[in-house]
């Protein structure tokens, strides 16, 4: 007969005594573990073949800058596939904080995308330097290159005698500004400053009538860039002269590496910026234009786009260039920089790959970019004629009259995060000095040396594009 | 009856296993490849050093040293954390009306999400934000200032909304650790005419010893590497790099300069100043026993 005991009655109530529980348990939490671990292990979209078909896995960003590119990657993606019997396309949108991050732990891993998009010139050599990355120009011939890319856009990824970036989409960087408050300040509207002298000028009328004359924000360490990208090149005349600093073959002294911080605490001084532009971010700042309590303010062509289509088109908004103060070849210059599509280096498809950053510079692909976004393809194919608006077509203007140079795209980021930033943010301050400045970006300078020599020695075999 | 059988050695692990092998991939896994990541040594086009070169770089970086500067200024909040949770919780001891409600609004800054905490401080502290905009309007124009905006207040400011959000966690541990302290403790005191004072130096106090130094010793790991996001919403480390704590240090040199095997380095350092302070806790621990005897 057997014993009863109380585990025995629990077991016939439950059918399941406290020892298979504690078994079943285990099991259970060990599945779990497995099957999320698993989930976790999966990549965003996959590259590879099957059955005769090449996968290509695109990572992309630039919805955030330019929105509707996700919606032109999309058609742009379709078309493609419908025209491909033997490679079929995935595009995925990356955000901002994992853009970089998730490529290295791809790179590092050999497994990940084809085709990667990166932030144009230093901060793509980057990652090649890094060894991430494929040469473009060994699977796209030079001449075609030549013929279609202006060659300021393929001098911003052009290292080692390669080219490595195909230019996707440019960034025209300028200064909108609001027209109707330039007229009450008795500022010609259709005539925006073109000297520093003028510049300054306009600035003090425009504060008089009690609108901050320059709309921007300082808090989230972005604006330092877009200042030296404005102004620190202006007394430059080639590419060589702006990253001989980080050859360490020059010192960041002299009026040619640092008037423009001169430049940039007199409009400090003389109270041109907003009163809270330390305390708040720059995509505040900018908010301020459309707010309509700034009068001028920093931006890109996609944005000043769509400035132009929801403030009043023509009537109210302009576009002004950086007012030149410098004797360079590069004080008279416009800003293009072009953001990149590259192909990584273990990518098993890379003839694949690279025939589709072609297609993306046909013209049906170049109008539909235009279409979805206002963002420009960087391409001598790119027809005028699909401007909708007279910002661009003056940005456009600027773009093939004069030089086209972004400061930021040569300098290593670290520069301008432990330099420029916190070098310019002292001069709000009333003890803040131009001394102090130079010293912090020179210290940048020494300290990024330091701790990445092989970002230095790629700098000092680096012999630019003449741009 | 029959003969008890006892389990075997193992069985205790079999079941902890699972949740074992969970930890060890999820924190263990990550553990060694930062640190492995860290003496990864980059070389040009892929080539890859081994070395402490990575180490080197952050302990000749002046903006790391004084990034865990910025760290240890924030231990000061915690006295001021201590003391204000101890009078609170004191003080809702006494049961006066409405000390539930009181309890659950002191708590409620501690349940919210951080970067949220961040956000709307960051509007309210604004040069033209809420708070100065109020100070103007009572006429008290002297204490309108740039909280964020100034280097010289920045790092309090922040350091002000984390006490405000973590003194509600002090609250309710002491309320809970005094809830179970026996009552004839105090009545004895009063028998022997004891004032307040001599009851909470005398009992409160050495009762509450082993709450209070936990509270510490987790305050002292929360500043030195869980401020990260009031950082990096409040001021992005500026301005002037004058709230540049360590956390910012590793995200920025990870994720914005592109340099992560220096912010491996970085990481595997804040991971042993934590460590130690885990083993001072465990001696003060000692300490506190006695006291608590």
């Amino acid at each position: 007969m057997s014993k009863v005991t109380s585990e025995s009655v629990r077991e016939d109530l439950t059918g399941l005594s406290r020892r298979g529980f504690l078994r079943l348990s285990g099991v259970a939490g060990a599945s779990a573990a497995a099957a999320s671990l698993l989930a976790s292990c999966s990549s965003s979209g996959s590259s590879g073949s099957s059955g005769g078909k090449v996968n290509l896995l695109v990572w992309y960003w630039g919805e955030q800058e330019a929105p509707g590119m996700q919606n032109f990657m999309k058609k742009a993606v379709a078309r493609y596939n419908s025209q491909q019997s033997k490679v079929t396309v995935t595009a995925v949108l990356q955000s901002s904080d994992s853009l970089y991050s998730a490529f290295a732990t791809a790179a590092q891993a050999g497994k990940g995308p084809d085709i990667q998009y990166l932030w144009g010139g230093t901060q793509a050599l980057g990652d090649v330097w890094l060894g991430y990355c494929a040469p473009l120009s060994d699977y796209i011939d030079a001449s075609w290159l030549r013929e279609n890319i202006p060659q300021a856009a393929l001098a911003q990824t052009n290292w080692g005698g390669k080219q490595w970036g195909m230019p996707f989409y440019q960034i025209g960087t300028a200064f909108p500004y609001n027209k109707k408050m330039f007229a009450d300040a008795k500022l010609n509207p259709d005539e925006p400053p073109v000297t520093w002298d003028d510049y300054t000028t306009a600035l003090s009328k425009l504060k008089k009538i009690g609108v901050s004359p320059i709309g921007a924000g300082f808090k989230d360490q972005y604006l330092g860039g877009w200042l030296a990208s404005y102004f620190g090149q202006q007394n430059f005349d080639t590419i060589e002269d702006a990253i001989a600093p980080f050859r360490g073959s020059v010192k960041y002294e002299g009026p040619k590496y640092t008037e423009w911080i001169n430049q940039v605490q007199g409009l400090v001084k003389s109270g041109f910026f907003n009163d809270d532009v330390q305390s708040i971010n720059l995509y505040q700042g900018q908010n301020l234009f459309t707010a309509r309590k700034a009068a001028i303010v920093t931006s890109v062509q996609p944005q000043i786009t769509s400035f132009y289509r929801t403030m009043g088109g023509n009537d109210t908004v302009g576009v002004m260039r950086s007012p030149a103060f410098g004797t360079g070849k590069f004080a008279n210059s416009f800003g293009a920089p072009a953001q990149v599509l590259l192909l990584t280096k273990f990518s098993p498809h890379k003839e694949e790959a690279a025939n589709f950053l072609k297609f993306l510079h046909t013209p049906a692909m170049m109008h539909l970019m235009y279409q979805e976004s206002g963002a420009i393809c960087p391409d001598n194919k790119f027809d005028t004629s699909w401007f909708d608006t007279e910002t661009d077509k003056t940005m456009w203007h600027w773009q093939q009259t004069l030089p086209n140079f972004w400061y930021q795209y040569y300098y290593p980021l670290p520069f301008e995060t432990n330099g420029v930033d916190p070098g310019l943010q002292q001069l709000w301050q009333p003890n803040g000095s131009v001394t102090a400045a130079v010293a912090s970006m020179q210290g940048a300078i020494n300290k990024w040396g330091e701790q990445t020599p092989e970002q230095l020695s790629a700098y000092k075999t680096w012999k630019p594009l003449p741009g | 009856m029959g003969p008890r059988v006892r389990p075997r050695w193992f069985v205790p692990y079999v079941f902890l296993l699972p949740v074992g092998i969970f930890l060890a991939l999820v924190f263990g896994y990550s553990l060694v490849a930062v640190v492995i990541q860290s003496l990864r040594v980059p070389g040009i086009l892929g080539v890859t050093n081994w070395g402490l070169g990575n180490y080197h770089g952050i302990f000749g970086d002046p903006l790391f040293w004084r990034s865990l500067g910025d760290n240890l200024k924030l231990f000061l909040v915690i006295p001021v954390m201590t003391v204000v949770g101890l009078l609170m919780a004191v003080l809702l001891y006494e049961r006066t009306k409405g000390w539930r409600i009181y309890r659950s609004l002191a708590f409620l800054p501690y349940i919210l999400s951080v970067p949220v905490i961040g956000v709307v401080f960051s509007y309210i502290l604004e040069l033209n934000g809420v708070l100065n905009q109020v100070l103007d309007s009572l006429h008290l124009h002297f204490l309108v200032h740039d909280w964020l905006g100034n280097p010289n207040l920045a790092l309090w400011s922040i350091a002000f909304i984390i006490a405000w959000q973590q003194t509600g966690l002090a609250i309710v541990l002491f309320l809970a650790r005094l809830a179970s302290v026996d009552e004839q403790l105090y009545e004895a005191a009063m028998i022997d005419r004891a004032n307040w004072w001599k009851r909470f130096w005398h009992i409160t106090l050495p009762q509450l010893a082993r709450v209070i130094e936990f509270f510490v010793v987790i305050s002292l790991i929360n500043m030195l590497s869980w401020v990260f996001s009031y950082v990096y919403v409040m001021t992005g480390g500026g301005p002037e790099q004058k709230t540049y704590v360590t956390e910012l240090y590793i995200y920025e040199d990870a994720f914005r300069n592109g340099l992560s095997n220096l912010a491996s380095a970085a990481s595997v350092v804040l991971l042993l100043v934590a460590a130690a302070l885990l083993f001072v806790q465990a001696i003060a621990r000692k300490g506190v026993d006695r006291i608590e005897v």
